[in-house]
């Protein structure tokens, strides 16, 4: 099936259009987490986001609301991750003690209820995604987010690298770096909440830390690692849909599979290098 | 509070700023105390800082240093007393004793100085096109220029702190704070950080405080030291404080633990 072909399809359009506007934020958003040593902390998000639509199913079915479920997600993920940061502020227990029992414990409030209103089987969505399930509406609200993203994080991009590397130059310079590390949790926050249709919850902090893991590879300079982020996240995901509807494979894994297969190509090519040097 | 600039005519001027200005107070603690919920951490600390000072403070673990200079930066307001500055308040640079990063991590010399420099926080990594003279000057000044391309991780101990005072050169400091700068290098470093920093005062009439437990680059470098104990347990030259007959006198108690925070010197005894 050629691209073309693919494109008349309104469920594929709106795949291929999703992947291409949350790859390359998700890309840019990975460059921060990898740098402030946040990797799990996405990846527990991305993992209460089970909680999030439980929620929300419990509202529509007991008390009559028709609000989508990613709405609660959206807060969820929001409250989840304003929770982990302020107790990582407070230095009472290790920061990945924290991120533990929160993400342990939303799974399990999250399944308990699926499982109290007896539907087991849209966990399946929940933990793998279901990308062609997107409409016009997901793709909009996909888009907003990312210009949101995108323009924040390149507009304070500075104070999140001084910040990350000394939060006391960072002090000095009277740079806001209490209220940057706040809004940064519910910026990961958003970006999971808005992509777990692409990728579920299982698998969807690869999209945010493999690409920057593997320009972190490639690169010299943050300017490269910058650049090399972006393609990685606008090509992948692209390819990945494309690949998963020539061969009929599940899209999410697919997309998966391909960061990691870039990701151990690149590692390996480069311990051949320098073994070679 | 705000400080009339003065003068101390006791003060001899140094050499590289004689006959440019007066030796203007640029910042005082006047009984400075600092508690940490009931703990006391500083006591009473009575501090000036003139223009063109070395001022150096020892003292051993938990003393209180880096409280000291977390209240000179104005990151910690006092519990008691006050922390005053001259009109306009001086310019301040801070090089930290560490770094928190993957040494791994694709960020060179010149883009680490690139986020130091103050105004927009837009950045697209790379040097900016306002900022290239600026951060090249402040590298030549340092004598870091040929590492500007470096990955900052393959730096040396060394190289890190030149990299840390060009950083901080950028803000245009009239008071530049070091916490600890000799800390991971080894001696022949600790000659060329001591001189790098003495031609940074008489070249450009910097203010140093700095905090060490370094006895060379005390003894090469500073002007004073202040003995750091909770509380300011002595202040002087560093022949006075130094000295081992001083020891010998009525305040032995005090300044023994101080001093003895200082390995070399401990040795030399």
């Amino acid at each position: 099936m050629s691209w073309s072909d693919l494109w008349n399809y309104e469920f594929m359009r709106y795949a291929l259009i999703s992947s291409l506007i949350l790859g390359p934020t998700c890309a840019l958003l990975g460059v921060f987490v990898t740098l402030r040593g946040m990797a799990f902390f996405s990846d527990a998000l991305a993992h209460s986001a089970i909680t999030g639509v439980a929620i929300g199913l419990l509202l529509q079915e007991r008390m009559g609301l028709s609000l989508d479920p990613m709405w609660f997600v959206f807060i969820f993920s929001i409250a989840l991750a304003l929770l982990m940061a302020w107790m990582n502020n407070q230095s009472a227990l290790a920061p990945d003690t924290v991120i533990s029992f929160s993400f342990t414990g939303s799974v399990a409030l999250g399944v308990v209820i699926i499982s109290w209103l007896g539907k087991y089987r849209l966990l399946d969505s929940i933990l793998f995604g279901s990308i062609y399930a997107n409409d016009l509406k997901d793709v909009i609200c996909q888009a907003i987010l990312s210009v949101i993203v995108i323009t924040f994080l390149i507009s304070q991009m500075r104070a999140y690298a001084l910040s990350t590397l000394s939060p006391e130059l960072a002090h000095v310079q009277r740079l806001p770096s209490g209220m940057l590390h706040y809004l940064f949790a519910v910026l990961v926050a958003a970006t999971v909440a808005l992509s777990l249709k692409m990728l579920g919850a299982l698998l969807l902090s690869a999209l945010i830390v493999i690409p920057a893991a593997t320009a972190k590879l490639l690169s010299v300079s943050f300017r490269s690692l910058l650049l090399v982020a972006l393609t990685i996240g606008l090509v992948v995901p692209v390819t990945g849909v494309w690949a998963s509807s020539q061969h009929d494979l599940p899209t999410g894994p697919t997309i998966v599979l391909g960061n990691v297969l870039l990701l151990f190509s690149c590692y390996i090519g480069k311990s051949l290098s320098r073994a070679f040097r | 509070m705000i400080l009339k600039p003065t003068t101390n005519n006791n003060s001899p001027i140094q050499p590289g700023l004689a006959g440019i200005c007066p030796r203007i107070s640029l910042l005082q603690l006047h009984g400075v105390s600092v508690d940490f919920g009931r703990q006391p951490v500083l006591k009473r600390i009575d501090l000036t800082l003139r223009q063109g000072d070395r001022l150096a403070v020892v003292g051993p673990n938990g003393a209180g240093k880096s409280t000291l200079l977390r209240v000179v930066l104005g990151l910690l307001p006092p519990s008691h007393g006050e922390r005053s500055v001259c009109t306009p308040p001086p310019t301040i640079g801070y090089v930290p004793q560490r770094l928190h990063f993957d040494t791994q991590f694709p960020l060179t010399v010149e883009e680490f100085v690139a986020i130091n420099q103050p105004g927009p926080r837009t950045w697209y990594g790379g040097v900016p096109r306002r900022s290239r003279a600026a951060i090249a000057d402040a590298l030549q000044q340092t004598g870091t220029l040929n590492l500007a391309r470096q990955r900052l991780g393959a730096c040396s101990g060394g190289e890190l702190q030149r990299v840390l005072i060009a950083a901080a050169l950028l803000q245009k400091p009239q008071l530049l704070v070091l916490d600890e700068p000799s800390a991971n290098i080894d001696r022949c470093g600790v000659e060329n950080l001591s001189e790098l920093l003495r031609n940074l005062h008489s070249d450009l009439g910097l203010t140093l405080l700095f905090v060490s437990h370094d006895f060379h680059l005390v003894a090469n470098l500073a002007d004073r030291v202040a003995c750091l104990n909770g509380e300011l347990c002595g202040l002087g030259s560093p022949q006075e404080m130094l000295d081992e007959h001083y020891l010998s006198g009525s305040k032995q108690r005090t300044f023994a633990p101080v001093l003895g925070s200082i390995p070399a010197l401990e040795r030399s005894r």
